[in-house]
This record gives C-alpha cells, sequence and structure tokens, in this order.
C-alpha cells in the first residue's frame, strides 16, 4: 500500500497526476492472481464510468490474467482512455514485481475528479478493508 | 456372481456397508424424496452377455451397405479415404483411448504431446501459425469462426457464398443467434460458380466482420479469384475465413499463402473413419497475431520446459479463455472435444509425410479428373456444371435426359454402385444436380463400371 | 510407501522428440495404389510448391506414437478419481462393434434402404435414452455435453419466442455449475444470474426464488449437484422455476449418481442432457469425442434439430424425418457422433436395467465408502457434511492441511501421481476452497478405494514432516512439474512457433 495513493474496493490503485489520474492494482490484487501472463490493456480513447456495486461493461477497463484466473480491472473513475502502459504486452510480470510503478495500466482523464474521488478509500480504509475480508 | 465391469460382489459390498455402519445401500438414496424415487425396474433390454450383444448388434448392423462393398460416390463433408491400420491401431491404445483432458500434464505428455503435432501438422497444411486441439466437426468450427471474428472486430455481419454447404449455414445460423449477427449471402458466377467478387465488394462496408470461402467449394469447384477476396476483406477490415478439406491441401495452395486469417475444415479425412457422420474433427487454426489467438475457442497445446528449465514438455495453455476459467465470458463453451479423432489426423499425416500427402491428392484429383471426362461423353450429361478447375469432386446433371438425379441413383443401386448426393432440395437452381466424389479408393474400373451403368441408364 | 513408476522415454533435454525431428528425407509410412495418368487442369498458380510435414517409415511412426502412449495415463491404467467426468470401465466389445465395417464405413448420405441398421440403432437408443431419464424424445446430434446444453438453450430461445415471449432474457445458474453451464447460455445470448448454495451445499431456495422473475428463461441444475449432493428440494425448485414461466434444464453429468434409482424427467426437468462419454461408458479419448444427446419432454419436441430418426409402421423402414417447421434446425452437420452411439447403445444392453441400477448403487456405495473412510482424518474437511450421505462423488477441501503446514489441494494431487492413481478434480467446484472433487465410480475395487484413502492419509503426514517432497511431486511420472507461467507467456504452440522462437 502506498499513501497519497486512493484506493477502490476493486484493489485498484489511482494517482493524481495534474489534470490525469494513473491506475494499476494493488500488491493484494497481484499476489492473489500469481504469476501474471497476460494484460488485456484499454483501448486509448475508451471511455469508462467508475465502477459500483454492480458492475457493468461501461465500468471494465480491462483485465488482468494468471494461468489459472482472470480478474476484471474496473475503472476507479470515470472518464476516457488517454494512455495505456504498452510495456505491459511484453512484460506482464511488471504488476507483479512493481504493482505501483512500472505496473501501472493506464492514464485516465477524469471527467469529474472533484465529484467521484469521495466514492474512493484512502490507504488506511483500504489496509482496513483487507482486514475485512480475511 | 460378480459383475465383469463392477468389481465389488453384493458380499464385497455388504461388507463395505458394515464397515461403515450402514445397513443397506437404499439408505444412500434415502434424501431421494420418496416422490420422485424410481420404484419400479427400468423398461430396457438386456442384460445380455458379450457374445448376446455381439450377435444383436452385428445382426442389426448387417442392414447396412458399407461402402466397402459397392462402389460409391458419395462426399460432400464427409469423404471415403483408405487408413492405414497402424493408425487405427495406434489410436485405440487404452492409454490414449481411456484417458481423459490432459488435466495433470505431468502424467499425460504422450497425449500433449501428440495432440501439440497434431496442431503442428494442421498448421502446416494451412499455413496458419496456430490451431487448436480440435474442433466438433466444419460446421460447428464455421459457427465459431464467425463469433470470434464478431468478437475481434468488433462488427455485426458476416459474409458466405451462396454455394455454401447448407448443412454448415444452417448450423452457422444458430451459432450467430447468441449476439444477433446478419449473415449475408454473395451470389456465384452461373457459368463458372466463381464468387460474384462485384457483389462481395458492394456489401463489405465497415460493418462486416468476416467474409468466408469453401475452397474446394461445397460443389467441388476451386475458387481462383481467392487472392482478391482476401485483399477485398482486409482493405474493409473484415477478417478472412477459409474453409478446407484437408485432402485438397497437400496438392492446392495453403490458405494462409492467400491472406486467410482464419482456416477452418473436416478434419474426418485424415485417418478418421466416415462413421455415418460422427465423430468428425473441427479444424480451426489462424495467424499468430495476439489479438486473435486470444479469441481462439476450444483448447490449445503449448510447449514449456519442466520447473528444471531444461526438459521439453507440454501443456494446456491461455486456459484463461476457456469456459472452465471464464464461465460465461469464455470464448466458446466447448470443453470436450474430438482430440483422439485430432491425434488419428497427426499418425496418418505423419505416416503419408509431404510425398504421400501430395501423391493422394494427385491420385484424387486424377480419378476425379477421369471421371469427369468419361461422364462428360455420355449424351444428356452435363459433367461439371460450372466451368473452372475441380479437385475431387464434380457435380453431375442429367436434366437432358428427363430423369431426376433420385430416380438416377435409384437405378444405379440396383446396380450396384451408389451414386452421388441429389442437389436438388438445397439449390433448386441447378435443376437434377449430383454432388459426386471421388477418391483414391476407386479404382479405374469402379469409374467405368460407373460410366456404362450411366450411358445405360441415359440411353 | 509407493513404488510406482510411469514409463519414461528421456532424450537429450526432451522426454520423445517431437516427430517433426525424427525421419529421414525419402521415408514413407504408407503406400497407395497406382494413379491414373491424368492432366491436372489445375492451374499452376492454385497448386502448392512446398509442405513441411516429417518423413517417417511405419516402423518409426508406431514406435514414437507407442511411447508416447506409454507416457499417458488412463482408466485401464489405474483409478481414475476425476469428479464429474465419471472415469469409469469402457467395455471392449463396444469398441469392436463401433469399428465394425457396418457402422465404420458407412456414408451419412446413402440411400435409407441402403442404412437401415444405423437408423434403426439410433431409434432404439433414442428409445432407451427416454426410458432412463423419463422425457418423450432425443437429440442424438450433439457432439458433447457442452455441446448438448447449447443445443438445449436453443430449444429455450425458440420456446419462449414461439409462445412471443420476448422478456425471457436469462438464465439461472447455481454458483456450483460447471463452466460449461454459463457459457454455454451465454453463447445463446442469454444473459446469466448465479444463484448461490446454502449452507447444506444446495441451491439457496430463498435466493433462487428473488432471482426467478419473468425474465427467466431457464435454470440450469445437474441433480445430484456438482458437490455429490442430491438437490433433494428439486420439487420444489421445479415449482419455483416453472411458476414463472421457464423451463427447468437438467445437466446429465452427474447421472451416474442416480440411475435406475430417479428420473430427472420425473423431477419436473423439461430438457434433459446426457454425456454418453460419463454415464455410459464410451472412452473420454483424451478430451473426445463424447457425445452429448438432449432429450426433451413432449411440448419441447418439435423444436428438436433436423433429422429425427423415425420409424414407418406400414413399411417397416426406419426414415430421417426432415418434415419438421418447428425445428431449430441444425446444429451440427448431420446425425451426431454415431461411432459412439453404437458403444453407448451396446453398454446399455450388456447392462440392461439391472445393471444400470448396479451401477449407481456400487457408485455410490463407492464415493459413501470414501467419505466415511477419509472424514475426520487431519487435514481433510468435509465443507458441506449435513450428517447425510453424498451420491457418486464427495468433495473434501484441504484447507485444514494448507492452514496447518501450507501445502496446497493442488500439492496434495500432484503427490498421489506418485502412488500411480490419476488425482481427483481440483479447484472445482469453485465454492469450496482447496477442493478435492472425489468421483471413484463403480469401476473400482474396495482394495484401490482402500488404497487410495491410504495414500491421502499419507500424504497428510508427509506434508507435516516433508512438505517439500509434496512441492516437488511427482517425481514418479514421465516428468515433473511444468512451467505453466513460461507457457502462457511466451506460447509456442506448433512447430512453425518453435522455429521462430528458436531464430
Amino acid at each position: 500500500m502506498r499513501e497519497g495513493l486512493y484506493y477502490s474496493r476493486e484493489h485498484e490503485w489511482v494517482k493524481l497526476e495534474g489534470k490525469l489520474a494513473r491506475v494499476g492494482v494493488t500488491d493484494y490484487a497481484q499476489k492473489k492472481l500469481g504469476d501474471i501472463v497476460y494484460v488485456e490493456l484499454p483501448e486509448v480513447g475508451k471511455r469508462v464510468s467508475q465502477v459500483k456495486e454492480k458492475k457493468t461493461k461501461e465500468m471494465e477497463l480491462g483485465a488482468v490474467e494468471s494461468i489459472k484466473a482472470v480478474s476484471m480491472v474496473y475503472a476507479p473513475m470515470s472518464g476516457s482512455v488517454r494512455e495505456v502502459n504498452s510495456a505491459l504486452q511484453d512484460r506482464p510480470e511488471l504488476i507483479n514485481t512493481s504493482p505501483y510503478n512500472e505496473g501501472w495500466i493506464c492514464l485516465l482523464e477524469p471527467s469529474d475528479p472533484k465529484a467521484e474521488l469521495k466514492n474512493l478509500i484512502s490507504a488506511s480504509e483500504y489496509a482496513e478493508f483487507l482486514k475485512g475480508l480475511k | 456372481m460378480g459383475h465383469p465391469y463392477i468389481p465389488n460382489t453384493r458380499e464385497i459390498r455388504g461388507q463395505m456397508l458394515r464397515e461403515m455402519g450402514v445397513a443397506s445401500v437404499d439408505e444412500l438414496f434415502a434424501d431421494i424424496p420418496a416422490k420422485i424415487r424410481l420404484r419400479r425396474e427400468l423398461k430396457l433390454p438386456g442384460p445380455m452377455s458379450e457374445l448376446e450383444v455381439k450377435r444383436h448388434v452385428q445382426a442389426m448392423l448387417a442392414r447396412n451397405r458399407p461402402f466397402t462393398q459397392m462402389p460409391s460416390f458419395l462426399g460432400g463433408g464427409v469423404w471415403l479415404h483408405h487408413i492405414p491400420t497402424h493408425v487405427r491401431e495406434l489410436v485405440r491404445r487404452s492409454e490414449f483411448l481411456t484417458s481423459y483432458t490432459p488435466y495433470q500434464p505431468e502424467v499425460s505428455q504422450g497425449m500433449l504431446q501428440a495432440l501439440f503435432e497434431y496442431q503442428s501438422m494442421i498448421c502446416e497444411l494451412t499455413g496458419m501459425d496456430v490451431a487448436n486441439a480440435s474442433m466438433y466437426d466444419w460446421a460447428t468450427s464455421l459457427g465459431e469462426a464467425a463469433l470470434m471474428c464478431a468478437r475481434v472486430a468488433g462488427r455485426r455481419k458476416f459474409i458466405v457464398p451462396t454455394l455454401i454447404n447448407p448443412e454448415r449455414f444452417n448450423t452457422l445460423q444458430n451459432y450467430v443467434l447468441g449476439p444477433g449477427l446478419e449473415l449475408i449471402k454473395i451470389g456465384y458466377d452461373s457459368r463458372t460458380g466463381q464468387l460474384d467478387l462485384s457483389q462481395l465488394r458492394r456489401e463489405l462496408g465497415g460493418d462486416v466482420a468476416g467474409v468466408y470461402v469453401e475452397n474446394p467449394s461445397y460443389l467441388g469447384f476451386l475458387e481462383t479469384h481467392v487472392n482478391e477476396v482476401a485483399k477485398a476483406a482486409h482493405e474493409a477490415g473484415a477478417l478472412f475465413v477459409v474453409g478446407v478439406n484437408p485432402i485438397s491441401l497437400g496438392l492446392l495452395r495453403a490458405p494462409g499463402d492467400y491472406g486467410a486469417d482464419i482456416v477452418i475444415g473436416e478434419g474426418q479425412p485424415l485417418g478418421n473413419p466416415v462413421s455415418f457422420g460422427g465423430p468428425l474433427l473441427g479444424i480451426f487454426a489462424c495467424r499468430d497475431d495476439v489479438k486473435l489467438v486470444r479469441q481462439m475457442p476450444g483448447r490449445l497445446i503449448g510447449m514449456t520446459t519442466a520447473l528444471d528449465g531444461k526438459t521439453r514438455g507440454y501443456v494446456m495453455v491461455l486456459q484463461t479463455r476457456e469456459q472452465h476459467i471464464r464461465r460465461e465470458r469464455a470464448t466458446s463453451s466447448i470443453c470436450s472435444n474430438e482430440a483422439l479423432c485430432g491425434v488419428a489426423a497427426a499418425i496418418y499425416l505423419a505416416s503419408l509425410g509431404p510425398r504421400g500427402f501430395r501423391e493422394l491428392g494427385e491420385a484424387c484429383a486424377a480419378s476425379a479428373n477421369y471421371a469427369m471426362r468419361k461422364l462428360r461423353t455420355i449424351k444428356g450429361l452435363k459433367v461439371p456444371i460450372f466451368d473452372a478447375p475441380h479437385f475431387n469432386e464434380f457435380t453431375l446433371n442429367c436434366d437432358d435426359i428427363d430423369i431426376s438425379a433420385a430416380k438416377l441413383n435409384a437405378e444405379l443401386l440396383k446396380r450396384d454402385i451408389h451414386g452421388g448426393k441429389p442437389l436438388r432440395g438445397e439449390f433448386p437452381e441447378l435443376g437434377e444436380t449430383s454432388l459426386m466424389c471421388v477418391t483414391e479408393l476407386h479404382t479405374k474400373e469402379d469409374i467405368d463400371r460407373l460410366a456404362s451403368a450411366l450411358a445405360e441408364i441415359a440411353g | 510407501m509407493t513404488n510406482y513408476r510411469q514409463a519414461r522415454w528421456a532424450g537429450d533435454a526432451v522426454l520423445e522428440p517431437l516427430i517433426f525431428e525424427l525421419g529421414k528425407p525419402g521415408r514413407m509410412g504408407y503406400t497407395l495404389p497406382p494413379k491414373l495418368h491424368e492432366q491436372l487442369k489445375i492451374p499452376k498458380n492454385l497448386l502448392r510448391e512446398e509442405l513441411e510435414l516429417p518423413e517417417l517409415s511405419e516402423v518409426e511412426v508406431v514406435r514414437h506414437y507407442t511411447r508416447l502412449s506409454q507416457m499417458n495415463y488412463g482408466v485401464d491404467s489405474g483409478f481414475y478419481p476425476l469428479g464429474s467426468c465419471t472415469m469409469k470401465y469402457n467395455p471392449k466389445v463396444c469398441e469392436e462393434l463401433a469399428s465394425l465395417e457396418e457402422a465404420a464405413y458407412i456414408h451419412p448420405y446413402q440411400a435409407e434402404d441402403t442404412v437401415q441398421g444405423a437408423l434403426e440403432l439410433m431409434y432404439r437408443l433414442e428409445r432407451c435414452l427416454v426410458e432412463i431419464a423419463g422425457v418423450d424424445r432425443v437429440c442424438l446430434h450433439p457432439s458433447a455435453g457442452a455441446h448438448g446444453e447449447f443445443v438445449a438453450m436453443l430449444i429455450t430461445r425458440a420456446y419462449h419466442k414461439l409462445k412471443g415471449d420476448g422478456a425471457r432474457t436469462h438464465v439461472i445458474v447455481p454458483d456450483s455449475a460447471h463452466g460449461t453451464n454459463p457459457a454455454s447460455a451465454a453463447m445463446a445470448g442469454y444473459e446469466v444470474v448465479t444463484v448461490p448454495s446454502d449452507g447444506r451445499g444446495r441451491v439457496d431456495l430463498e435466493a433462487l426464488e428473488a432471482a426467478a422473475s419473468e425474465h427467466t428463461a431457464a435454470l440450469m441444475l445437474t441433480n445430484p449437484n456438482t458437490l455429490g449432493l442430491f438437490e433433494d428440494e428439486i420439487l420444489k425448485i421445479a415449482e419455483v422455476i416453472h411458476g414463472v414461466g421457464g423451463l427447468l434444464f437438467y445437466d446429465g453429468a452427474n447421472l451416474n449418481g442416480i440411475l435406475g434409482k430417479a428420473r430427472p424427467g420425473d423431477m419436473g426437468f423439461d430438457i434433459v442432457h446426457f454425456n454418453l462419454h460419463k454415464t455410459f461408458s464410451t472412452p473420454h479419448g483424451g478430451g473426445g469425442p463424447g457425445a452429448g444427446p438432449v432429450g426433451v419432454k413432449s411440448e419441447l419436441e418439435k423444436f428438436l434439430p433436423v433429422p429425427v430418426v423415425e420409424y414407418d409402421e406400414k413399411h417397416t423402414r426406419y426414415y430421417l424425418d426432415y418434415d419438421r417447421p418447428h425445428s431449430i434446425g441444425k446444429v451440427k452437420a448431420f446425425y451426431g457422433n454415431f461411432g459412439v452411439l453404437v458403444k453407448a447403445y451396446a453398454y446399455i444392453l450388456l447392462m440392461g436395467a439391472e445393471g444400470l441400477s448396479e451401477v449407481a448403487e456400487a457408485a455410490v456405495l463407492n464415493a459413501n465408502y470414501i467419505m466415511r473412510k477419509l472424514s475426520g482424518t487431519r487435514g481433510y474437511e468435509l465443507k458441506f457434511d449435513a450428517g447425510g450421505p453424498c451420491k457418486h462423488e464427495v468433495v473434501f477441501s484441504t484447507e485444514p492441511l494448507r492452514r496447518e503446514t501450507g501445502v496446497s489441494a493442488k500439492d496434495v494431487a500432484k503427490r498421489l501421481l506418485d502412488y500411480g492413481m490419476h488425482a481427483p478434480t481440483y479447484y472445482f467446484p469453485p465454492i469450496v476452497s482447496e477442493a478435492l472433487m472425489i468421483e471413484p465410480t463403480e469401476s473400482e475395487p474396495k482394495e484401490e478405494l482402500d488404497r487410495f484413502v491410504d495414500a491421502l492419509k499419507n500424504i497428510a503426514e508427509e506434508a507435516r514432516s516433508n512438505p517439500e517432497r509434496l512441492r516437488a511431486a511427482p517425481t514418479a511420472t514421465a516428468i515433473g512439474r511444468l512451467d505453466e507461467v513460461k507457457a502462457s507467456r511466451e506460447p509456442i504452440l506448433s512447430w512453425k512457433m518453435y522455429h521462430k522462437h528458436q531464430a
């Protein structure tokens, strides 16, 4: 976990970088999946909606796959995809080794950050959330 | 007395029940509500001893006339070829036959490697890079190919030739029901049978996911402009799917060489008996493009090493496409497939080799050509109806001798010959036309006999 | 503890070389009669120039595949307790009958008068399956279970469409269902709604009632379910689904647990599918071919795929009936996997009604025997132990062993391979963590069941004293654990790709 990041209950992290938001999956997620073999990246320009309890296709950013499981990556904020981390195409294992850094998945341009930020949780809240899962 | 397939006799079962502290086996079914508990014996034939079963089934099957006992000129989706005896022997080895999907690769390297070899040989035949470990048959492969094109291209239309095999088209219609894809048929030149390229270009828009041709076509002729079909499809952003009888690929160009993205077909003629139409072997192959491979249906065997990093081994890969992981988001629901038929195909191809396979193709084409030449001389018959090169199937029209194709066949049967498939029901515009097939099984004498019989009937 | 050794052909960093690495130019394993001298009127640009296939003599081909077979494991090799797969013994006479000329060398387009035997066999097999399942008609076309499920979903669509009921958009599936169920429903265009299992391991009735609505097209259910437990509330479940106008589909994968004891048709199921390669003992073939016939109650008969085999009493002949205006059409070419149908028919004749009943009794007894003998063994727990019996399969969890020693169900399964037994299914059903799904079938002698239970007990002990032994397992098989991560990260799926990869 890192401070300065926001989290979703679907195990995504968000880092605000000026007008943009960098998105990835958390250390918990990569551990749970195991060795990651493939990342389904979103298309640049794709519009997404912030993930809610009831999931829809519009909330899907992409997917992360190990050999035995697939985990959907949901949009922690509404917006459009500005950039994707194409390094993950050849080196999906970056998510395992560096989930918060080199394993970033995409850059979003959030459409309503002020309003939506309150739907995300802080690092300490995420830690509590993880404890509850066990 | 013990049952041969149930080693625990009543006595042993009694002993087990006592060990378990259970009074009777009925107790183990006590949770079935009385209302639905079957209290009578099922009304079924048997039980029979092995000897009785053999007599009974053999007597029943004796009312079939196999084509080994009379020359048959049927094709049209499954074809009659000689299967080398050792192919049949090897696939009956019980370690292959009685195994299941190789979920435990450590103990199943035999099946895994055999399937990898099958995949590899299909790639060589078709000019593709990746082939799966089998689908149910050509028809369902076509259904899955259309679904795959729609997924990859994100579009809703799929183009097929009007002269497509109707059973395949019908199956395709069912497969595209789910996502509601639209199927468009492209016509043909009435003289040459060739796909109408201008109509194709008119239909190709930004909403076409894939274009499908059969080559050789269902009616036996070759599509000579496939390069242009590929070009047109690709320019419109659609995928190009080609369906084949793989026996033709010893002689004919690989679809991969003329622009195919996906190749499907019927693998039955590669070392598998016709068996009244099943089990068959759906071929499904595509180019090594990550966008395609990840959307492929079916099982894929990949090469890897043991954890020592050195010893080569094989495992099922990319299982995250499949139903046991993705469930409702799987590329297909397919689980059990036609694996053993695929192994038979691999053994068959390995036995023929490149030269044998080419010779086989040449033999089939030569015999078909001889047949066409001889039959063409019979007054009143039009053989073939399309002016185009053919492989080993061709059309035979008898409109001019005032006899239906069905009646022609009845007459042939009286002479102990099985004629081709009447097409009137499928393509009424072709009149009294039959689809004939000739393979290496037919001797010159068989073909001459057909010719004299037809001459007699026509005269 | 175990002296098992699987055959192992060992070359240089390979077991058996790839067939492409064998042979020599000029060798051939096949002879053809001389071909006719004909001018092939095929333009040169349509002919192929080269084809890369191995060049081997028949001797080499036979040795290669014989060796590969020795590094494989089937029911004929030993215990194969794969849950929900019903790996029972395949009688060899069935194989022989399917290989007869009169079965193998007939073409589906032959004049009906020349294939009366085949049509009669299919007709009679249909009658048998109708009686076994308590339905009215059976379609023999589908090639596999999943194919049968897909056909059932197409029939469901046709049924609701004919009634003008366009609101039926979803299909309900229990969370314990086999993956093919939701996948087949999705292929047919349905949305999948999952209902949870309750504390007894059965479908949660309340949740089902809440999920069922006028949008429900069907419920897909296996009974006994994938936990090996009989859905004893099935009559209530049928009421709920029929009450909202939905259809009830029976996944026949687990029919071996109730043969002759109960019939899905009597439980209220409208559509019933069978796995001939499971219950009816046709060999699994390393993944196929199988057959997944679909049975229906009379009101759904009209939708069955064409053709249907009928009997004309007047002319005492069997024929293929295509005149069925409401049929969903074709779901594959021709009429089904006839070669497989012959084997299933022969099996039913061999067993008869009393034999099939005995099958269910012996299969269920074997599973309960394992359940009793393994219950209480430290390390293994029965997730849904309602104190009642299981049917033909039982699901244990190795979760306690994992908490104690860190080893997983996978590690236990891999170590089991060293005992010369195939591992049970693991990680399924998805609702049990560290699941081991054990289906012994009726083909297993008591001694083997005892050996299996002892092996599991030994492995648990080993996990405590020497967990590394498990993690290193298997070592008695042709090869040890494989790098599946590398295999999926850089897929090499053909000889062609292998070459490119080497370059």
